[in-house]
């Protein structure tokens, strides 16, 4: 039992990226605002980011930068750093698109919340 | 020169599309150009592919494994040329280039102005380039990265008709797809959190050695990947995203989004499905009966959902939906026949489904009719538009002659000599349910007395997309030879790990 809550407490990273996937899955799934839908991607997208990160971090390790004078240093893994810039770009393109669609939502019906499109959906297309 | 060609041609497959994609809103005021460039982009990648495939087939050097930028495999990327990749470049290829050639006169009537148009194409090319990288990478984070810029494009696709039906899908398409790409991502993090390793290759040998440390993290990883791919190729009870944004987007999108891009996520499955875990760890974790499992019910659900719609672009929607639970189903049938069937009916299905589309989509531009009880008479007033949908309903019902015949018959043996009743059973009862909502709008089409309208057969280069669609489903039921050799070769490469 002990063990099992020292493991815990030892990786709280990972901890903190379930419960941020968690409360990221939620918001999409339950808010009908359409902004908040995307928020929840976002905090969705963070969660996976940090869980990368964490996984290549090394508690002590130097950053991964070689130089002769500490040839001996144990260093973090650069890797999952540079894949979740990668991630990052991917993240903030998905973002500008969303909004531009809100954008043109806004346009045609007047409001951002999904269950009021719903409604008016029949309405504005038939126009 | 030739061989440094050669040598260099699997990128070169992937990179023509993308670079043409950049270059293209540049001359976005010329349409004759931006269609040429298209169409020649086109016509070189299946020139392209079929030399690779031929390559592959008669076993010159391969499987050709390409390291980009010349670092070898731990630490560079790698893209291989195997029966796998040549097999489903060239299904992408062989049918983007049709529905590019429909697209050139549809597609001014769908989406509108000249520098629409041109953005169509931007997002179109970029599409094609995604799906081909997915055909050839043995990275799983370039399966990442390739699986995004296919989403983004796909999302962009949806939303080029200037609808605001059209927004709506693809802004609920953008929010789910993403959903389940951050799952893939997480499931490809546990993976190299336990490996170590990004390429496939050395990530599958790491995984199967030490499972037995950390099997809860594989669980994670199979579960992941399997929602998430799940998602994005609209398995079952995650499908809801697909019917509004395949009907909403202009009928070449529809053509490409149904028939090419969920199976590009369904490869990307089955590369991570096999390649990467491998099928003693799948069937270890029982991964390929929760498979057998899901394509079952897809199947019964999308059939049955797809007859109860009386617009004919959401029933396809629909039957997209039954046959991507085929192709799961199949994927859970671990032997050489199964697999081998069920990339052939991949295949196929990328084929008759574009051709539905296409033929759907040039009969509600004709006509402004979108319900299939509204077509009464079509087959007479656009006889070649409905033979071709008539040919494409039925070689995706299974009739003998045509390729879907020729898939579901290695999926059946396949599931017989796994000893599966299930699958044997449900792909039967499938194939009465597609001919029950398809056979309807033939029927409609053809006995029943036509209005008095002027509706005529769309322009030349239209027809001769749809009639190629309709030979190729024609040709590989009667010839399947390379092809299906070509497939099982896959599925036997798949089955060595």
């Amino acid at each position: 039992m002990n063990l099992l809550a020292n493991k815990l407490i030892i990786n709280y990273p990972y901890f903190a990226a379930v419960i941020l996937f968690m409360i990221g899955a939620l918001t999409v799934l339950t808010r009908s605002n359409l902004f908040k839908k995307l928020l929840g991607i976002n905090i969705m997208e963070s969660a996976i980011f940090l869980l990368f990160v964490a996984g290549g971090n090394i508690r002590g390790g130097a950053s991964p930068i070689l130089d002769n004078t500490h040839a001996d240093a144990v260093y973090i893994n650069p890797l999952p750093s540079a894949l979740m810039l990668t991630g990052i770009v991917v993240s903030v393109s998905v973002t500008a698109f969303a909004l531009a669609l809100i954008i043109r939502l806004y346009k045609s019906y007047g409001t951002t919340d999904a269950r009021q499109i719903a409604l008016m959906r029949d309405e504005v297309t038939r126009k | 020169m030739t061989d440094s060609f050669t040598a260099n041609l699997p990128v070169y497959v992937i990179i023509a599309p993308l670079f043409v994609a950049i270059v293209l809103p540049t001359f976005a005021r010329l349409k004759r150009l931006v269609q040429g460039l298209v169409l020649l982009v086109g016509v070189l990648g299946v020139a392209g592919t079929g030399y690779l495939a031929y390559m592959v087939l008669s076993k010159e050097g391969f499987p050709m494994i390409y390291s980009m930028g010349g670092w070898p495999a731990p630490w560079g990327i790698e893209l291989v040329v195997g029966n796998l990749g040549a097999f489903f470049l060239l299904v992408v290829s062989g049918v983007s280039l049709p529905v590019a050639l429909f697209s050139r006169d549809n597609l001014t009537v769908e989406v509108g102005g000249k520098e629409r148009v041109a953005r169509f194409y931007v997002f179109y090319l970029l599409l094609v380039g995604a799906l081909s990288g997915m055909a050839l990478t043995h990275d799983l984070f370039n399966v990442y990265v390739l699986v995004e810029v296919a989403t983004l494009s796909c999302c962009a696709l949806v939303s080029s008709r200037k609808h605001p039906r059209a927004a709506e899908a693809a802004f609920n398409y953008l929010i789910l797809a993403t959903l389940g790409s951050a799952l893939v991502m997480g499931g490809i993090g546990f993976i190299y959190m336990i490996t170590g390793h990004l390429n496939m290759g050395f990530a599958s040998q790491e995984i199967n050695r030490i499972w037995q440390h950390n099997p809860h993290v594989v669980w994670l990883a199979f579960s992941f990947m399997l929602v998430g791919f799940g998602v994005k190729s609209a398995l079952f009870p995650l499908h809801i995203w697909l019917p509004d944004a395949h009907s909403t987007a202009p009928s070449p999108a529809s053509a490409i989004l149904s028939g090419l891009a969920v199976k590009g996520y369904m490869i990307c499955l089955l590369k991570v499905l096999y390649n990467v875990f491998g099928h003693s760890l799948m069937q270890e974790f029982a991964v390929h009966r929760i498979m057998v499992l899901a394509g079952t019910i897809a199947i019964l659900a999308g059939s049955i959902s797809a007859m109860t719609q009386d617009d004919l672009k959401r029933r396809l929607a629909f039957s997209t939906v039954a046959q991507v639970g085929y192709i799961i189903l199949g994927f859970g049938i671990v032997n050489t026949k199964g697999l081998a069937g069920t990339l052939f009916y991949l295949a196929s299905h990328a084929v008759i489904k574009s051709l539905l589309f296409l033929s759907a989509g040039s009969i509600i531009a004709v006509t402004g009719k979108k319900k299939v009880s509204e077509l009464a008479g079509i087959g007479r007033k656009m006889p070649i538009t409905m033979a071709t949908f008539t040919i494409a309903s039925l070689s995706l019902i299974g009739i003998p002659l045509f390729s879907g015949f020729i898939g579901k018959w290695h999926l059946l043996v396949g599931s017989m000599e796994a000893g599966n009743f299930l699958p044997t059973a449900v792909i039967i009862i499938g194939s009465v349910l597609c001919a029950a909502y398809l056979l309807p709008v033939i029927r409609v089409a053809y006995f029943e007395s036509a209005p008095q309208e002027d509706w005529k057969d769309p322009g030349f280069s239209q027809k001769l997309a749809l009639i190629v669609l309709a030979a190729a489903t024609v040709i590989l039921g009667v010839v399947p030879g390379p092809f299906l050799e070509l497939a099982t070769r896959a599925a036997t490469d798949l089955l060595m790990r």
